[in-house]
């Protein structure tokens, strides 16, 4: 199972270091405004080929670019019903608080469950090789977190029907 | 307030379209049948020569001259899946030798049709793709990426 998960990661490292070239653009539509392109994509000629990167059919990763803002959209690994829950549930926890991670866009792209919108201020702002190592280590930590809390709900679950049918000895 | 979300910039008489773009990288298209016709018989080629045990040359065969523009989605499909046979016979251990010997416009074709390869996981085996690209990066470098996702010739 670890073994497609290092060459994903180092596929996603890769491209994202390729792909964060970004640089203050002004809006070509609007007089004095300065939006993330690949939000507004009103102009096409500033809006690069958005790439796919999967490892198998759930888990994916979407990284459109544009000449100021870069999105990085991902999916994550759902096997069964708890564990959909449990994403919904993780993921909505962390957008909701979207302003204390700077870079966390409040609504995931439609198709995945969380959604990164990356710009020019970031960039200046923050060091681009710790910026995709925040990205990396999130997908690693997800993964890692969500079969934790898989783990811990079964044995709750286990723990309180062991003491409710105690009461039918 | 439907009204604010119609695009007036495009009713303009200079607005630059898709075409417009696509058309300073790409240049003329040719017509539909003689691209089908020609992804056909390279398919076929590469069918021939993998079956003569002849990995390199059916890699750079299947890499050469590949469709490019918007309206030749049977072409383009129909040639991913030839290069796509051709990455899935050829084993992991032989992969970095065949990255080195292509050359840089080989490579940037190729690294296109891993990324078209991944976007479709139902189809294609991601893992294989995976190996392949941790390959061509270490040999290609970053710069492979940047021309494949800059690069309005998509494949």
């Amino acid at each position: 199972m670890s073994n497609t998960l290092r060459p994903y990661l180092g596929a996603v490292r890769q491209t994202l270091t390729a792909a964060m070239c970004l640089e203050n653009f002004s809006s070509q539509v609007a007089e004095r405004h300065n939006k993330p392109e690949v939000e507004t994509s009103t102009s096409k000629e500033v809006l690069l080929n958005p790439v796919i990167i999967s490892r198998n059919d759930k888990e994916k990763v979407l990284i459109e670019t544009s000449v100021n803002s870069l999105r990085i959209s991902i999916a994550i690994k759902q096997a069964d019903e708890s564990e959909r829950i449990l994403a919904h549930k993780f993921t909505r926890f962390l957008t909701q608080r979207a302003e204390s991670f700077v870079i966390l866009r409040r609504k995931p792209i439609e198709g995945y469950d969380i959604s990164f919108l990356i710009t020019n201020a970031h960039t200046e702002q923050m060091y681009k090789h710790k910026l995709v190592d925040f990205i990396i280590q999130f997908m690693e930590e997800v993964d890692k977190e969500i079969s934790e809390m898989k783990l811990s709900l079964n044995a709750r679950l286990r723990a309180v029907s062991e003491a409710y049918l105690a009461g039918f000895n | 307030m439907s009204f604010r979300k119609i695009d007036i910039d495009a009713l303009e008489e200079d607005a630059l379209g898709q075409d417009e773009l696509d058309f300073q990288e790409i240049g003329e298209l040719r017509p539909q049948h003689e691209v089908e016709s020609q992804v056909n018989n390279r398919a076929q080629e590469v069918r021939s020569l993998l079956q003569r045990g002849n990995a390199a040359g059916a890699l750079t065969t299947s890499l050469q001259d590949p469709p490019y523009g918007r309206n030749f989605g049977v072409a383009k499909a129909r040639n991913t899946q030839t290069v796509m046979e051709v990455l899935n016979s050829i084993k992991v251990a032989e992969v970095p030798q065949l990255v080195k010997t292509l050359g840089p416009q080989e490579q940037d074709v190729l690294m296109k049709y891993l990324y078209a390869g991944m976007a479709a996981p139902e189809q294609n085996n991601s893992g294989v793709l995976l190996a392949w690209h941790e390959k061509l990066t270490e040999v290609a470098g970053q710069g492979c990426i940047v021309r494949v996702i800059t690069d309005r010739r998509t494949v």
